[in-house]
């Protein structure tokens, strides 16, 4: 254990002075969370540019009152309530007179960009709709109602937008012809909002029932994706670079001195010891750093400490875990390049599990989620996220994950330390994948 | 008492036998050279002896006990294919390697030895900025730092200067002195003359050479001449008794058949060109090489 601790302490302060490290502790944020810094900076800075839009009517009834209804809707949402500044988009109508050519008249306006789109509302907007077909082929047989043509992209927000107004201006003329008071017609018009709540409880020691409260949904959001963000992001951090340091030593032909001094799996194991020390030094630098923040905007009331133990734990098991594998690539590659084409399987099982956290998110105690994060490879990632949101998760399922991560990680680093002793001093071509296979099972 | 004993090893890779039942003993306190053409076996006989890899078949052992992973510390190792933390320094690379090696601090030695290498002045600087030359020495104070009690050392003179090459001599032999077995395996045949006490050979993985110098020579006998003509290898051809004649470029070395009378080859000589020089003598190392691995004895073996 002594020399394992020593040629640890060695690779451990050597990587973690290097610019590599330090660079990667500032940019892995940035690469991680930037798509929803970005996302956050646009919502922050929304374009406010008028966008017109065209009505073409053919039930000659209906502009008038998508007009109105969006004109009251840009009355609710064009400006903050409390600084009176404007925050979104003005819409800008106008109706068109219904001509023959008037959709191509309209199509070229919104291509010379004089327009942002226009809507055609067809009779049978105003008509009941048929039962709703069964198929997408019978729904296409079915005679138009209202569309809206643009040159937006497929995920445009415009048209999300305009659904309420025209929906309530078509519901408006129809209510219209039961001549209904204006207060009961405002009270059919009226859209209820439905508030999301948490659970009501009873204080365990006062034995008083305690209100529902209304939930931060960017909140019940942020924390555990954050959580799951910043395991990954550490993961990555301590684990990329052990598959190219391995090539590299093993390139420049250290190995053979050190396999004179100690174990291939003493080498390895100082390695993956090494490798963890970078993590935790990282996580403690995260995790510090996210609680001054937070406290800086009063909102560190947010973060599950009760989850900083298994975040930890699972911390552990899955840089342990990639590293030992990254070792015994690394040990299998001749190259730098031979490193780069490998590291691909590396990141898998990081990434995988990164792709899958909204369908987790949206469903956590659904099957594929309860599957995917007892899945030991994915376990770290899903598991965590599926504890940090609010359902939880039944008591046995972090412990059974655990114990899987265990087993997969002992079994892991079992194969890896037979493919890193033989891999280290193989020099020449590099191993097919069979071959690796004969080495980890025949050592 | 043995420093290093092999018995009956045997390792394969594959398909191709590496080491073939081979058994060794190398005596305690000496200098033993390893010899033999490249791919013979010598490296992977030295791996098992330091543990790298493990026999498949006999035993190793070294020191008196059998040899596994807890007395690697006990053996210093200067491997062929030498290799550094290149943006290490070089004084805390030679700590680290020493206290790997010997489980204490080793600061006392590491200036002890930088000094006697003439590295002093170098010992803050990276491992990549210095020359191959200052590399070697570096690597070599790494492997015998503490002192071991076996220190094994794989072509150590390749790419040193005269100079340097003097002061690893005077290191390896001050080593001995001190007790400790040096295991020494090197292509240079007269490395291997002057510095070894005894002489190994393996040739496709099996032991064709052992003893002292003074040994391997009797079993040739004295069947070399070393003449000095003046029309040179002109003169030399179908001498009587003579199996081979090596051009030496001021030299030639002729070697004779069994029986052969030294006497009848002067005579023939004399009658041939001017003879300046005529002496008879024991094969060299070298000489005994190339006949035991040379492209003859490759066709012979292959045969």
């Amino acid at each position: 254990m002594r020399k394992v601790l020593l040629m640890a302490r060695r690779d451990y302060v050597e990587s973690v002075k290097t610019k590599a490290f330090i660079l990667g502790l500032i940019v892995a944020p940035l690469l991680f969370g930037g798509g929803f810094l970005g996302i956050a900076i646009l919502k922050k800075k929304p374009d406010l540019r008028d966008k017109n839009i065209a009505i073409l009517d053919h039930t000659g009834v209906a502009a008038e009152p998508i007009m109105r209804a969006a004109r009251e809707k840009n009355g609710r949402e064009l400006f903050d309530k409390t600084t009176g500044k404007q925050i979104a988009a003005r819409y800008v109508f106008e109706a068109v007179a219904n001509t023959a050519d008037a959709s191509l008249a309209l199509s070229d306006r919104i291509r010379s960009r004089e327009l942002f789109g226009f809507i055609e509302i067809w009779p049978a907007a105003l008509e009941a709709p048929p039962d709703e077909p069964a198929t997408e082929k019978e729904r296409d047989k079915l005679p138009p109602r209202a569309g809206f043509y643009s040159n937006a992209g497929a995920i445009d927000e415009t048209r999300a937008w305009l659904r309420d107004p025209v929906n309530r201006g078509l519901h408006a003329v129809l209510l219209s012809r039961l001549h209904l008071p204006d207060t009961e017609l405002k009270a059919l018009l009226a859209t209820v909002p439905l508030e999301p709540l948490s659970l009501v409880a009873r204080d365990p020691k006062t034995g008083r029932l305690q209100e529902a409260k209304k939930k931060d949904e960017v909140q019940e959001f942020a924390a555990p994706f954050g959580l799951v963000l910043l395991l990954t992001m550490i993961v990555m951090v301590g684990t990329a670079p052990m598959l190219s340091a391995v090539t590299e030593d093993k390139n420049q032909r250290i190995f053979e001195m050190l396999l004179g001094l100690a174990t291939p799996f003493e080498l390895m194991t100082a390695r993956v010891l090494a490798a963890l020390g970078r993590s935790l030094t990282s996580a403690i630098f995260y995790i510090a750093g996210a609680l001054l923040v937070l406290q800086g905007m009063s909102m560190v009331g947010m973060v599950r400490f009760d989850l900083l133990p298994w975040f930890f734990l699972y911390l552990v098991a899955h840089v342990v875990m990639l590293c030992s594998f990254a070792a015994a690539l690394g040990a299998a590659c001749n190259s730098p390049q031979d490193a780069q084409n490998l590291a691909v399987v590396l990141v898998a099982p990081v990434m995988v599990p990164y792709f899958m956290l909204v369908p987790v998110m949206q469903s956590p105690n659904g099957g594929m989620a309860t599957a995917l994060s007892l899945i030991p490879p994915f376990t770290p990632p899903l598991m965590l996220l599926r504890q940090a949101l609010p359902a939880g998760v039944p008591w046995w399922q972090p412990w059974a994950g655990i114990v899987g991560v265990i087993l997969w990680t002992i079994g892991g680093i079992w194969v890896a330390a037979r493919i890193f002793r033989i891999g280290i001093l193989m020099q020449g071509q590099a191993p097919k994948l069979r071959e690796l296979m004969r080495w980890a099972i025949s050592g | 008492m043995y420093a290093v004993e092999l018995a009956g090893v045997t390792k394969t890779f594959g398909e191709v036998v590496a080491v073939d039942d081979l058994s060794l003993t190398v005596p305690a306190g000496s200098v033993f050279g390893f010899i033999g053409p490249n791919g013979s076996g010598k490296t992977t006989t030295i791996r098992m002896i330091v543990n790298i890899f493990y026999p498949d078949r006999g035993t190793i052992h070294v020191l008196g006990e059998p040899m596994n992973g807890h007395r690697t510390g006990l053996i210093g190792y200067l491997p062929e294919e030498r290799g550094l933390y290149r943006k290490m320094a070089v004084r805390p690379l030679l700590e680290f390697f020493g206290e790997l090696r010997g489980g204490r601090k080793v600061e006392k030695e590491v200036r002890y030895w930088l000094q006697r290498f003439d590295l002093a002045h170098c010992a803050e600087r990276r491992v990549d900025t210095l020359s191959k030359g200052m590399s070697q020495r570096v690597q070599f104070i790494a492997a015998v730092i503490p002192e071991p009690k076996l220190l094994i050392l794989d072509e150590p003179f390749t790419g040193l200067d005269p100079v340097s090459a003097d002061a690893l001599r005077d290191a390896i032999l001050d080593l001995r002195r001190r007790g400790a077995t040096v295991i020494l395996s090197t292509h240079d045949m007269a490395v291997a003359e002057t510095l070894c006490d005894q002489i190994f050979m393996i040739f496709r993985g099996r032991k064709v050479l052992d003893g002292t110098l003074a040994e391997i020579q009797a079993e040739y006998g004295n069947d070399t001449i070393r003449v000095t003509v003046e029309d040179g290898m002109a003169a030399a051809g179908d001498l009587p008794g003579v199996e081979k004649v090596r051009d030496l470029g001021q030299v030639l070395e002729l070697r004779m058949s069994h029986g052969c009378d030294p006497h009848e080859v002067l005579r023939c000589l004399v009658t041939r060109s001017r003879v300046t020089s005529f002496s008879v003598i024991k094969p060299s190392l070298h000489d005994i090489f190339v006949r035991i691995a040379g492209p003859a004895a490759e066709e012979a073996a292959d045969a």
